[in-house]
């Protein structure tokens, strides 16, 4: 066994949480689930805590979590040739009918490998005999198709039941993948063939009673849906440490650049009543000081100020703290503002995405920013620190006066309510089902010249910092994210290049790419009819054979 | 306005799992079991008011042994009391050896 006190925060690997479960593997089929990043970071998703609620739920069924393992761990595991493990029972991964990883963030792919590997997992599907790995939460399966049993599409609230059912009635791998695969939501790679055939993925199903074409699958009553009341709270501070209580699911709003609001679709808002019984009930079990209201945006709930009024009056005397990341400006500075004193928000936090009128208005990103100037006074009455702004860079029709109008908008907003600024400004990248998953990703050289340019323009501002991601970086994401099956290589060639970090660095990839005979330019610049995702219903082109 | 605090000594005795959590951990475990069990916590003054207390000496991560902390109410609390609510709401590995 591993002795904790070698390792570096053991409280990593405890699971002692409280409203941890813990049950025994006789008579149930053991279900392992992962965030596969470190703890700190996976513990902060929700959708992994509903599906261990839910998981859980069943008698029959016994759900656990695993994490990536600090460098420290994974090395003792290693020279000791101990398996990675489960948190609650501490069982061997490779012990599991069935492990299954949230991959919502394209980065994390080798991580996931990582933990296949530590928990002596084949990688490849077809490599496993019984042992199902399935996965969630990612737009486009294909550059992981080889390594992943099934995808579920969509939201698995709606496919968990099925998904027991099959398990309880079948328990040979491919009576199971079979039966899934019939399901709406259940996407078996195996299950299919993808052929190039002029400038054109065509897609054909090899197993005759699997779905095609494939839906992504939505919680119909969200007032229903489950919700983890017995919140599993960490006996030691992880990343977002406050309790998500959602809100609304999806997004009314259409901006262009936008995934999520075309991977949650339709817009659905709790009531306020339900809200209210599920913080009461979440606070009650779990003691948290923290909550945080969850949508994609806080603005659009119909009644955001009837919803504050009820929470505010039930946790004022509480000194609970209740925060809202996802306001518009005209909320935050308009009749809501009064209410923010009371969030004692210390920042101001605004996605602009671009600085100039016209490009945002070209985003579908329905900001008036002149509002802030407006509003100058009453930002000053807040009490702010800092305003932070998130800005976007990199789209296919901007203008170097757009770029320009960036520090022209830093400099005026700054004078006009003389607080320190924080700028965040990302890369576009144009993601499978968004509205602009057809335009193209600027080249590396490009977005270098473009950082110049906005950069040199901010240049000896005492209060304006700021912030670009890395231009490789993002390359990567979009790669990650746009590419087709035959990508998985490159994914095994960067998995077996040595050291723990090397999915961060870009020359690894390169050098992959280019072994394998991958031009990665051709994810990036769609010049094909479709997209490699296009057999999933959804994207603008999907066009599926009869 | 002052508020009155009426101060209560806790022992803890760590052992188990909980040996692995460091003194800053504890601290917020004590104060979300001290949420739970609905008592009536005296809160610090200033911009983020937390649950007050006070800790003795520390023990080292991975170290079992017993602590010193205080607590502080805003009424009159008695140790049978807080020993009552405050029991079910402590992680496994976190005893109360003594309320004075």
């Amino acid at each position: 066994m591993i002795d904790f006190c070698s390792v570096q925060k053991p409280q990593r690997y405890i699971g002692n949480e409280l409203n941890a479960v813990k049950k025994s593997h006789r008579d149930k089929i053991p279900i392992c689930i992962s965030y596969p990043d470190l703890y700190e970071v996976g513990m902060s998703n929700l959708g992994l805590r509903i599906i261990y609620g839910m998981f859980n739920f069943f008698d029959d069924i016994a759900c656990e979590r695993v994490f990536l393992p600090g460098e420290d761990l994974a090395t003792a595991l290693l020279n000791s040739n101990t398996k990675l493990f489960s948190l609650e029972t501490k069982t061997a991964l490779d012990n599991f009918e069935a492990v299954g990883f949230n991959l919502s963030c394209e980065l994390n792919s080798i991580n996931f490998l990582k933990i296949l590997k530590l928990g002596g997992i084949p990688l490849k599907a077809k490599e496993r005999p019984e042992l199902i790995v399935f996965a969630g939460g990612i737009a486009n399966p294909e550059p992981l198709a080889e390594f992943v049993d099934f995808f579920y599409l969509g939201e698995f609230e709606e496919g968990i039941g099925k998904f027991v059912e099959i398990f309880r009635k079948n328990k040979d791998k491919k009576a199971r993948l079979e039966a899934l695969s019939e399901i709406d939501g259940f996407y078996v790679p195996q299950f299919y063939s993808v052929n190039i055939r002029f400038n054109k993925y065509e897609f054909d199903k090899l197993y005759k009673f699997a779905q095609f074409p494939l839906k992504r699958v939505y919680v119909k009553d969200l007032d229903k849906s489950f919700y983890p009341l017995n919140w599993l709270t960490p006996h030691t501070q992880i990343i977002h440490d406050r309790v998500p209580i959602e809100i609304a699911r999806g997004c009314p709003n259409a901006c262009v650049f936008c995934q999520a609001t075309k991977l949650y679709q339709p817009y659905r808002e709790k009531k306020i009543s339900t809200i209210y019984d599920i913080a009461k009930t979440i606070y009650k079990n779990s003691g948290y000081e923290n909550l945080s209201l969850l949508s994609l945006s806080a603005s659009d709930y119909s009644d955001i100020e009837g919803l504050l009024d009820v929470l505010i009056s039930e946790f004022k005397a509480k000194r609970v703290g209740l925060s809202l990341p996802s306001l518009r400006i005209d909320d935050s500075l308009g009749n809501l503002y009064r209410k923010l004193l009371f969030l004692k928000k210390t920042s101001l936090t605004v996605a602009l995405e671009a600085a100039s009128d016209s490009l945002r208005e070209k985003l579908g990103k329905k900001i008036d920013a002149n509002k802030l100037f407006e509003a100058a006074k009453i930002i000053k009455s807040l009490n702010l620190r800092t305003i932070k702004l998130y800005l976007m860079i990199g789209f296919p029709e901007e203008t170097g006066e757009d770029l320009l109008s960036i520090a022209t908008f830093l400099d005026k907003l700054q004078s006009y309510t003389g607080l320190s600024i924080n700028v965040s400004i990302n890369i576009f990248v144009p993601k499978p089902f968004s509205l602009w998953e057809g335009a193209w990703m600027c080249r590396e050289e490009v977005l270098g010249e473009k950082i110049k340019l906005v950069l040199s323009s901010l240049r000896k501002r005492r209060n304006i910092n700021v912030s670009i991601s890395q231009t490789t970086k993002s390359i990567l994401e979009a790669i990650l994210s746009r590419a087709d099956r035959n990508f998985s290589s490159v994914i095994m060639k960067v998995f077996g290049a040595s050291g723990y970090n090397i999915a961060e660095n870009w020359q690894v990839w390169q050098n992959a790419m280019e072994e394998c005979g991958i031009d990665y330019r051709t994810y990036l610049e769609s010049k094909n009819e479709n997209f490699p995702w296009s057999f999933i219903e959804g994207s603008k082109t999907s066009c599926c054979k009869k | 306005m002052q508020i009155e605090k009426f101060a209560v000594r806790l022992i803890l005795e760590k052992s188990g799992d909980m040996i692995y959590f460091s003194q800053l951990d504890l601290a917020s475990i004590l104060t979300r079991a001290l949420r739970r069990a609905d008592l009536p916590l005296y809160y610090t003054q200033g911009f983020n008011p937390r649950v007050k207390m006070s800790f003795g000496r520390a023990l080292k991560l991975g170290v079992a042994g017993r602590e010193e902390i205080t607590l502080y109410f805003t009424e009159k609390i008695t140790a049978e009391k807080l020993q009552e609510k405050l029991t079910p709401q402590m992680p496994q590995g976190l005893t109360i050896i003594e309320i004075s």
